[in-house]
């Protein structure tokens, strides 16, 4: 749990935070420069300025009004920024063990950490050598390695755009299942929020705009994040198996959903994502449609920003979003309730990695 | 080179090596703070650091002097101490300490002033104390300049001159270093005893240099900083 109440003067507006966050997970949406990024400096304790009151998991790290202010090295919050901020003087390894404790407890971490996130053919390398994605998973171990009691994750803007390789999300999805950390996972992707976190708080001009389940965040996000994406995440598990021709399946809960072949050459544990604009939707029932994986669901509900309409809907236990034109959504009439199929092209699922 | 050459040259190495080893841990303590602070402090600190290389050698000289005579405000404290500086060999290393002072502190200030702060920060949240971040992650990244800093600081107070001859004196055996040598050696008409000792500084700055180029060398191919 973590309770915020912080202040802070900005170039633009002041950054004035007021929530209670209880879940293991939460995400953090709204537009650049909002104040995410200064709202995690402020909970890491980088910024010297804030004020206000912020306790994490029952410790107190900053109580202005009793001129408390815990060091950010005595806070135990592991922080990884949009730049990974790596030392760039150290090999990965060094990199790695820098917070660590020492003793067993310490390196077993240090391996767990190296494990989890599949740095272990980069130990040796320097930071420069390293790629944006490679970098991210490498802060992050970082970070883990100490042991933290929250961690704080800045996605970098580039993962804005539809460049899908190189995400951190299978990696937080493991930590978070896995580790139990609890974590602030700053995105721009309101689908991947939906994914990782149950719990989300919308930013908007320093202030919360939205703070609550995830699921409904997205109507806030339309409104005030004109960048963010909406991208389907699924994590599932990848059969090498039962392939049906030439493609592999995904299994998500009870749903099988047919996958490009290439991605079973590593089964197991597998995050996909579909874009929006890849969701075809349909009113009556489709055939003859080359697309393996035709579902039907029903309308959620219907958000407009523009001339885009999001349409969200529920098929075989999932939530969808699909990107629409306006104009498409209302020749369809398609309102909260309405049955709908969804048609996704194989193709469409693009591997995380 | 005669055994009296090798003396002078024994002599001034000493001091020079004394004289970089007395501001090593100054300096580095002044770039840090000149890097990290902002303000009056700053350009008054920046001023004053400044003097030696834009005064005279001899003025400074002669201010050292007032200052370290056993009336002066500093001598008093080291006469009372039993300390002997004045016409001493380590006259001679106070003298060119203070003249090689500012060579060792720019490079330094600059390399620490490029140091990304929020890689400090950084350090700091992954729980090093700030005296813990400055040894494992501001010193190691700014060694470059420090090393370039103490370099030029050594090579400076190998020559120092103008301060020396006011606070130390001339005297052969006991405060006359290489350059004071060459300098009585063609005031006297010796001209080659003169172009020798030349040699000799000349060999030594090269070393010097050629040395420190050949660290940098080897430890940017390892770490590519």
């Amino acid at each position: 749990m973590i309770d915020l109440d912080v202040s802070l003067p900005l170039a633009r507006f002041p950054l004035r935070i007021e929530t209670t966050l209880s879940g293991q997970a939460v995400a953090v949406l709204g537009p650049s420069g909002a104040g995410k990024t200064s709202l995690l400096e402020c909970i890491a304790g980088l910024r010297r300025k804030a004020s206000g009151r912020i306790v994490v998991s029952g410790t107190t790290v900053m109580d202005s009004g009793r001129r408390m202010f815990l060091p950010a090295e005595r806070r135990r919050i592991g922080y990884v920024p949009q730049d990974a901020l790596l030392f760039p003087h150290l090999t990965v390894e060094d990199n790695v063990r820098f917070g660590m404790r020492r003793g067993a407890a310490g390196e077993s971490l240090y391996r767990e950490s190296v494990a989890i996130l599949e740095i272990g053919d980069l130990t040796q390398r320097y930071p420069a050598t390293l790629s944006g994605g490679e970098r991210q998973r490498v802060a992050l171990a970082r970070a883990i390695a100490t042991e933290p009691r929250l961690l704080l994750l800045d996605e970098p803007l580039a993962a804005v755009d539809q460049q899908l390789k190189g995400r951190i999300l299978p990696y937080l999805l493991r930590i978070r299942d896995e580790l139990r950390i609890p974590f602030l996972y700053v995105t721009h992707n309101a689908g991947e929020a939906r994914t990782v976190a149950k719990e989300a708080i919308v930013l908007r001009e320093g202030g919360v705009a939205f703070a609550g389940p995830s699921d409904e965040a997205l109507r806030s996000v339309t409104v005030i994040d004109p960048e963010a994406r909406f991208d389907n995440v699924l994590a599932g598990v990848l059969d090498a198996e039962t392939a049906l021709g030439e493609t592999a399946s995904l299994r998500v809960g009870s749903a099988v959903f047919a996958v490009p072949a290439e991605e079973a050459q590593a089964p197991g544990r597998a995050v996909f994502a579909v874009a929006p604009e890849d969701v075809l939707v349909s009113t009556k029932p489709l055939s003859g449609v080359s697309a393996r994986n035709v579902r039907p669901g029903a309308v959620i509900s219907r958000e407009v920003s523009g001339a885009t309409a999001w349409i969200r809907i529920g098929s075989v236990g999932l939530e969808w979003t699909a990107r629409l034109t306006l104009a498409a959504a209302d020749e369809l009439e398609l309102l909260p309730g309405s049955p709908v199929w969804i048609a996704v092209k194989s193709h469409a699922f693009r591997r995380l990695r | 080179m005669t055994p009296n050459d090798g003396s002078i040259l024994f002599l001034t190495l000493r001091v020079a090596v004394c004289a970089t080893l007395v501001i090593l841990p100054l300096g580095i303590g002044a770039g840090w703070l000149l890097a990290r602070r902002g303000g009056t402090f700053r350009s008054v600190a920046e001023t004053v650091l400044s003097l030696p290389l834009v005064l005279p050698p001899t003025a400074v000289g002669l201010l050292l002097l007032q200052a370290l005579r056993r009336t002066g405000p500093i001598g008093r404290f080291l006469d009372s101490a039993g300390i002997e500086l004045l016409f001493t060999w380590k006259g001679v290393v106070v003298a060119s300490a203070v003249m090689s002072f500012p060579l060792l502190v720019r490079p330094t200030r600059t390399a620490f002033e490029e140091i990304d702060p929020r890689l400090l920060a950084m350090g700091r949240s992954l729980g090093s104390s700030p005296v813990r971040v400055f040894g494992r992650v501001a010193l190691p990244l700014a060694w470059r300049g420090i090393l370039a800093g103490t370099l030029l600081a050594f090579c400076r107070a190998l020559g120092e001159f103008g301060a020396t001859i006011l606070v130390a004196g001339n005297i052969p055996g006991k405060t006359q270093t290489l350059a004071l040598a060459i300098f009585q050696r063609t005031q006297i008409g010796q001209d080659e005893a003169a172009m020798r000792l030349v040699g000799l500084t000349v060999v030594i700055a090269f070393a010097t240099v050629l040395a420190s180029e050949l660290v940098v060398r080897r430890r940017s191919q390892r770490t590519a900083v």
